[in-house]
């Protein structure tokens, strides 16, 4: 197989004693959706944070295309083009749709100041492509429902030609609908090679969306497994009882 | 004056504000009023004769409208100013001309434009307690340059457009020694001074000095121990007494305390030793000290009347608002400030109270006898 | 706005709406224009004279200048107690420095011409330096600000005493005073020069914010609403310009003007005062700091930590230099009020900026900032505080007793926050 896209290698982080992820080795091949799977305080959204920047890791390495990289904060992590979705969405409420697509990477006028309209234009491109309803582009988004939102934050990650994507919980706030654009969208991501970690509670999602599934309990990786190759059940017993299947 | 108590601080900032020696508050307890005097300085005596001139020149200025007199406080929240504040107001009253305020709440920079704002109010003559000597002056220069007489009340404004009224308080530190070396000619000699971050000690202990010096120089009597009194506390005065009573193993005829308070703490100390009734001086006219000087337990409390300042604040001002010249006020007199300004000034007498003249606190209502008398049996009048 | 979050805006308003004017910002002017006229009622029509106007502005510059940096620690959801204690100890540095230490110390001589432009300098470094060392405090070793600060309020009060001895300083370099307000004003002419500059500038950058709008094919306003507008703006600032004009120099100041030179002043001559420098520099700060706050990635940050301080980090931005920023910018603003007020008073005075950090930060809640962070605005901190100056001014000139002026000013503060909060909740806004 060619060389993965993301190699998370013998991840170790703690807090305050407590191995909230221990010794956990995770691959993300191009064009691939790897699912996270596991219950609340499992490890997974703390493993995904050691990749984007927003923890450290106490232990392990990091390769990307098989060079060894070190992220330290959300800076490192996005110039090697990794994007994350988080769960609570990390919009300013206070600042409209355009001013958080461009958050940390303004576009600017040839003077060095904020190219509001420009961004704004660029915003509207981008939206009309993933949502062609949203139509508030000069609200703080703290007045926009929660599928305007979500899809602010989508737009945010995939504006900068992300290559790695890391998905939150991405359709937790959503209705079928959106969530169907979600699944849509998903599959667009993947046809363009882009490699996708997906945090989910929801083992149906997982199965209809995912190449492969990693299991975490309690910050250990309980086993990665292909979806075509495992059943609901399977990936349930994984969760709850930590074991591989067939391995009983 | 009793009604000097340091007012009550309620938070810590203003804690902050009672600081540099210029602005600081001339009559918590044993302030002398004003930092400035210095022992040159002659001392001309007014009390009422201002009325004359004042009169004369009428109530109206020369277009017929009323004078109006704007009074800029630097901190009304002490009690003291309300007594200064009625005299003022009475003798507009008594000249037929109104009375606006503002108080700058102890900050420099609000009393600069509370004087603005009076002079947009179309005052015509200004009379400003000062927070602070110096920083005053952009307001005195604006009301120069709208030709507004500008009296500087009390404290010091360092400008010579500004005409100065004030307490002679070098007299104050003469009147407590010549009412002491009066009672005790002769014998040893106790100094008890004011704070020592507090210039006004200083100038106390200078006037005192002057009267003693003759009596020091003839060997009639003999210093025999000199105190600072941090934060002029009484209770800093008695420990102080205490150590030097017990270094002179009580060989102390007089006592001379600068002010009401510390005088408290020496009595205090002396009551200790069974010594109570030995001459003490004080200022302030503190209602217990002027028991204690019905008691017997102290000399004089030398009172600076508050409602003389307001009366002479008041007409100085409306005779300055119809046009005299600052020379031709009566009792002023040319004086240099320390700051080496030329200024036109007047210094009013303070009033030394003794056993001899108690009737003149109650007579004009300062205290009320039933106070003043409080423990007295067969004491001075109006005791008896 | 969340009445209509499912349908689009119409593409075209018409009327009132199509000026797309900012209903808090009218809403403040109004209440500004109601005090002034009560005001000028009581007064007997004192109030709004240019005199008193003039006085007014003067007044208001240095807590203004101040609010403005208070805008941006607040809307980081930050405090700063300590500002009128670091501008205090700024004033007192400066003031050593025009008097002792330049022409003495350094031997320059009083009166040199290059002592105030170092003064000046030497202030803005030692608040500068105050405010990111308070910033550091508080963004790298997590002290929280309200501790940070109120520390300060202690600390630089007192050491602006031991620096002085808590004497009055003065009296200040004779360029240094031209900062303070009526000492260094530009006159008429000078006064008309900037303010056609100002309103055309102004007017010229509504065009070329239009013209850019249409380039990308947003929707602009209908063009008689735009020409309403620049006319509203130009009046303004030319209004503002023939209000400060209209308030003459005494005669008796002209007659020594013209006795300093030697000369005598002519019969019947009249010269006004125009735009006093103080009130130059208040504006060229409210215009900066405003490009800082919309127009620049620094203040693009400070509002995205003030709305989620989460947010901005998982976006790159660094929160805690940001927060060194912003207390060293409020810091040198600190600097530049301790300018404007001791040039003002001519001295330094040792109570100089007292309970400023009550003044400061009313002014930036009165003017909308929200303490909750991530809202606030420049122009809202600058009215704030003319809000305030008017209201103590105006009760100074009524006669009303200091107790109740106090009390007015502190149930105006509370009541304008109280009308804030019903107003962000009836238009839906947080």
């Amino acid at each position: 197989m060619a060389t993965p896209l993301v190699e998370l290698r013998d991840i170790s982080i703690a807090f305050g004693g407590v191995k909230a992820v221990d010794h956990v080795s995770v691959d993300l091949h191009p064009g691939e959706v790897v699912g996270l799977l596991g219950h609340n305080g499992a490890g997974k959204s703390t493993l995904i944070k050691c990749l984007s920047g927003a923890y450290r890791m106490d232990s392990g390495e990091i390769r990307i295309n098989g060079e060894r990289v070190t992220i330290n904060n959300p800076r490192d992590a996005r110039a090697h083009n990794i994007e994350t979705i988080y769960q609570t969405l990390a919009l300013a409420d206070n600042l409209d749709a355009a001013s958080n697509l461009f958050l940390g990477r303004e576009l600017t006028t040839a003077l060095g100041f904020v190219d509001d309209d420009a961004m704004e234009a660029e915003t509207r491109k981008i939206m009309g492509r993933l949502n062609p309803n949203f139509t508030k582009f000069a609200a703080p988004v703290s007045a926009l429902s929660g599928g305007q939102r979500q899809s602010v934050a989508i737009a945010r990650a995939v504006y900068f030609n992300a290559r790695i994507l890391i998905m939150d919980e991405p359709t937790a706030a959503l209705g079928p609908h959106e969530t169907q654009m979600v699944s849509e969208l998903i599959q667009q991501l993947k046809s363009e090679g882009i490699g996708i970690f997906l945090i989910s509670h929801d083992i149906h999602d997982v199965m209809h969306l995912c190449d492969r599934a990693s299991v975490m309990k309690n910050g250990q990786l309980v086993g990665t497994v292909d979806v075509k190759d495992v059943t609901d059940d399977d990936l349930l017993g994984m969760i709850i009882l930590g074991k591989q299947p067939g391995a009983a | 004056m009793a009604a000097s108590r340091p007012a009550v601080q309620f938070n810590l900032i203003s804690e902050f504000k009672r600081v540099t020696w210029l602005n600081r508050q001339p009559h918590a307890k044993g302030g002398t009023g004003n930092v400035w005097e210095d022992t040159i300085m002659k001392r001309r005596t007014l009390l009422g004769a201002l009325a004359a001139t004042t009169m004369l020149a009428g109530p109206a200025l020369a277009d017929g409208h009323a004078v109006t007199v704007g009074v800029s406080w630097s901190n009304f929240q002490e009690e003291r100013w309300k007594t200064d504040e009625a005299a003022i107001k009475a003798a507009l009253d008594a000249a037929g001309a109104t009375y606006v305020s503002a108080d700058a709440q102890s900050s420099s920079a609000k009393q600069l434009s509370d004087v603005e704002s009076l002079i947009a109010q179309g005052v015509d003559a200004l009379i400003i307690l000062a927070q602070d000597a110096s920083a005053i002056s952009p307001a005195v220069q604006a009301a120069a340059d709208e030709g507004i007489p500008v009296v500087g009340y009390d404290r010091l404004i360092d400008d010579s457009r500004a005409f100065y009224l004030t307490f002679d308080n070098v007299e104050v530190g003469r009147m407590q020694a010549r009412a002491v070396l009066e009672a005790q000619p002769s014998g040893n000699y106790v100094m008890i001074k004011g704070s020592p971050t507090d210039p006004n000690a200083d100038f106390l202990r200078g006037g005192q000095q002057e009267v003693l010096q003759a009596a020091v120089d003839a060997g009639a009597i003999t210093i025999v121990g000199e105190a600072y009194t941090d934060g002029w506390l009484p209770a800093n005065a008695q420990r102080n007494m205490e150590q030097i009573l017990t270094a002179q193993d009580n060989n102390v005829d007089a006592v001379v305390a600068s002010n009401d308070g510390t005088a408290g703490g020496v009595v205090a100390a002396l009551t200790a030793q069974g010594m109570e009734g030995i001459p003490v001086s004080g200022q302030d006219g503190d209602h217990a000290a002027l028991n204690r000087v019905a008691k017997g337990t102290q000399t004089v409390s030398v009172w600076k009347d508050a409602r003389d300042l307001g009366k002479a604040a008041g007409e100085i001002a409306v005779a300055l608002a119809n046009g005299s010249e600052m020379g031709d006020v009566e009792g002023a007199q040319a004086w240099t400030s320390p700051g080496g300004t030329e200024m036109t000034a007047v210094f009013l007498a303070p009033v030394p109270v003794t056993a001899d003249n108690l009737t003149a606190v109650t007579d004009a209502g300062w205290i009320t006898v039933e106070a003043l008398c409080q423990g007295v049996s067969g004491g001075p009048a109006p005791c008896n | 706005m969340s009445d209509t979050a499912t349908t689009a805006p119409p593409a075209r308003r018409s009327g009132f709406a199509a000026l797309e004017l900012d209903t808090r910002l009218l809403g403040m002017i109004g209440a500004f224009i109601l005090i002034c006229l009560v005001f000028n009622v009581l007064t007997d029509g004192r109030f709004l004279t240019p005199r008193n106007i003039f006085n007014l502005t003067i007044q208001t510059v240095s807590v203004a200048i101040m609010a403005t940096g208070m805008v941006f620690v607040i809307v980081t959801r930050h405090i700063d107690l300590s500002v009128g204690s670091l501008l205090a100890t700024c004033s007192a540095v400066m003031a050593m420095m025009q008097t002792q230490i330049l022409p003495e110390t350094l031997g320059l001589g009083l009166g040199h011409p290059a002592i105030w432009a170092l003064t000046v300098l030497a202030g803005l470094l030692v608040g500068t330096v105050i405010g990111a060392f308070n910033g550091y405090l508080i963004g790298y070793l997590l002290i929280p600000s309200f501790i940070v600060t109120l520390g300060g309020l202690l600390v630089w009060r007192n050491v602006a005493w031991y620096l002085t001895d808590g004497q009055t300083i003065g009296p200040l370099d004779a360029t240094f005073m031209t900062f303070g307000g009526i000492n260094g004003t530009v006159g008429e002419s000078w006064s008309w020069i900037i303010g056609i500059a100002a309103a055309l500038a102004a007017v010229g950058a509504q065009l070329m914010a239009r013209r850019k709008k249409a380039g990308h094919g947003f929707p602009v306003k209908p063009l008689w609403a735009e020409g309403i507008l620049a006319a509203l703006i130009a009046g303004g600032i030319l209004g503002f310009v023939a209000t400060l004009n209209a308030y003459d120099i005494p005669q008796r100041r002209l007659a020594r003007m013209f006795a300093a030179r030697g000369e005598e002043m002519p019969e019947g001559f009249t010269a006004s005062y125009g735009l006093p420098g103080s009130v130059l520099i208040l504006i060229v700060i409210a215009i900066l700091m405003t490009l800082i706050a919309r127009r620049t990635r620094l203040g693009r940050y400070i509002f995205a930590t003030g709305g989620n301080p989460d947010a901005a980090e998982l976006s790159g931005v660094n929160t805690r230099l940001l927060t060194v920023k912003v207390f060293a910018l409020m810091g040198a603003l600190c600097a530049l009020s301790a300018v404007v007020a001791s040039a003002r008073l001519a001295n330094h005075s040792n109570d100089i900026g007292t309970l400023d950090e009550l003044r400061v930060i009313a002014a930036a809640v009165i003017g909308g900032t929200a303490l909750s962070g991530g809202l606030g605005t420049i122009y809202g901190a600058i009215l704030g505080a003319l809000i305030m100056q008017s209201l103590q001014s105006g009760m100074a000139m009524v006669g009303v007793d200091a107790p109740f002026q106090n009390i007015v000013v502190g149930v105006v503060l509370v009541a304008a926050v109280l009308i804030d909060i019903i107003y962000r909740r009836r238009t839906g806004a947080k």
